[in-house]
């Protein structure tokens, strides 16, 4: 019962601000429609709601953490959060059939997790051995599945309809990165942990978060597309063998007076 | 939890924005000026440049405290000569570049090469964290004139990021024009915001835009 009421309690305190996203959604129009980003109004709605959550919450507390905390702490504390993601990115790699990935993310755990005390120090990338990201909206993309459109999650951020799903469906089936989190059976510790990464993740983004400030004309659509290519890049599996992934620009010199043709534009 | 998913979009835009450009002026420390040659192999080309970069920005600390007016004088001694910063503006304003006059066209590669430069200093806060750029053997056909250079940046304790660059094989030697990092290439990357800026307010206005953050 008590579990019961506090998620109405939890959920009564939410309901404005998600109303509040909604209801700003739909006075949204834009100027230059993105195929890739349909909803855009709304998306571009519940970034600024989220990017007011961060700059209330998140932000504060990445830039707390980093204050207290030295250096090379949090450098061996993101390391052990990139190792278990490492064991995820090995599973996901033989399930695109792409073993010889799956078999040097599998040797990078196995390394760190030995000789690198835990992945407290990444050993294997001292000693060359590429990281390579990956995930099951990966592992759809590889399957054939399309992205569909760019979605901005509330408190969540940008993602596709098939990458977000992706994710929500292996954390709700806990096999994902996280799984040995959870498997650990002492809550107050697990959270913490679970509460841990999520510092750790936004602190490492503090860097990043200036760096866009300051060279982004549009910070929405500067990072949607850089989500977007990265995504693109990781499905067609050119982390370890990148260049071949090279985009046709179309230069305006090469070919004159196409202006009235439609614009071939992605490809 | 499921701000893991968004975890990487900025962690890769902080490299795009960075360590790209740590690549480029951060490489294996030099003790003395490499020669650059233009005209030769492209992944010794990009390999002298990266060098000689680094090294004259080690020799000045008002470059790593952030100078501006220092890391404007670096870039263009070191890194424009090498570069085709019209090519990179033309290749991410498209099709409205035919729209734009010769005064637009100069005007939008000025405005933008500050963007550019504010990159540079953004990532010199991160050179301590860097160890050494290397090159990867060059997969491009022998005889090409464009090309692409793939070279991977090691750091200190976390992995290394893939940094290539895109090289055009001009009358003068060889031109950087666009760099991609993890994936993102930075022209493809600033495409869709000039047009929108573009149909908004026109040229003008995207240069305007542009130089309002230069200042």
């Amino acid at each position: 019962m008590t579990t019961d009421l506090h998620i109405r309690a939890r959920s009564l305190r939410l309901l404005p601000a998600l109303a509040a996203v909604t209801l700003a959604a739909g006075c949204a129009s834009v100027p230059n429609p993105n195929p890739d980003d349909p909803w855009e109004g709304f998306n571009r709605n519940v970034y600024a709601f989220n990017d007011t959550v961060d700059r209330a919450v998140f932000k504060p507390v990445a830039q707390g953490y980093q204050a207290v905390t030295p250096k090379p702490v949090r450098t061996c504390i993101h390391n052990i959060f990139n190792n278990l993601a490492d064991a995820w990115s090995s599973i996901n790699s033989f399930l695109q059939g792409r073993g010889h990935d799956g078999i040097n993310s599998l040797g990078r755990v196995l390394f760190n997790s030995t000789m690198g005390l835990g992945g407290c120090i990444d050993v294997a990338s001292m000693n060359g051995s590429k990281r390579i990201v990956n995930d099951f909206g990966v592992t759809l993309g590889v399957w054939g599945f399309g992205p569909g459109p760019y979605i901005v999650v509330p408190f969540v951020g940008g993602t596709t309809v098939r990458d977000g799903s992706a994710m929500g469906a292996s954390l709700l089936a806990d096999v994902s990165s996280y799984t040995p989190i959870m498997a650990i059976e002492n809550v107050p510790l697990r959270n913490s942990i679970i509460a841990l990464s999520l510092v750790d993740l936004r602190a490492n983004l503090l860097d990043a978060d200036k760096l866009v400030t300051e060279v982004a004309l549009d910070r929405y659509s500067f990072i949607r597309d850089a989500y977007l290519q990265r995504r693109k890049s990781l499905i067609a599996g050119q982390q370890a063998d990148t260049g071949s992934n090279v985009p046709n620009y179309e230069d305006p010199l090469d070919e004159p007076a196409t202006d009235t043709a439609p614009a071939k534009a992605k490809q | 939890m499921l701000s893991r998913l968004i975890a990487f979009v900025p962690r890769i835009v902080a490299r795009v924005t960075a360590a790209g450009v740590i690549g480029l002026l951060a490489a294996s420390p030099a003790l003395a000026e490499k020669p650059v040659d233009v005209k030769g192999d492209p992944n010794d080309f990009v390999s002298a440049v990266a060098d000689n970069a680094l090294e004259a920005l080690r020799q000045e600390p008002a470059a790593k405290r952030g100078d501006i007016k220092v890391i404007n004088a670096l870039v263009e001694k070191y890194v424009q000569p090498y570069v085709d910063l019209e090519k990179t503006t033309r290749l991410a304003a498209g099709r409205y570049w035919r729209q734009a006059t010769p005064q637009q066209r100069t005007d939008l590669t000025e405005a933008f090469k500050g963007t550019l430069i504010r990159t540079y200093s953004g990532a010199l806060s991160r050179v301590d964290e860097v160890s050494a750029l290397t090159m990867n053997p060059f997969r491009g056909e022998a005889g090409a004139d464009d090309v692409v250079v793939r070279s991977s940046l090691s750091q200190r304790n976390g992995p290394a990021v893939n940094i290539d660059y895109r090289l055009e094989k001009t009358a003068s030697g060889w031109k950087i024009y666009d760099l991609n990092v993890e994936g993102i290439w930075l022209i493809q990357n600033y495409r869709n915001q000039f047009a929108d800026e573009i149909n908004r307010n026109g040229i003008d206005g995207l240069i305007a835009s542009l130089n309002s953050r230069n200042k």
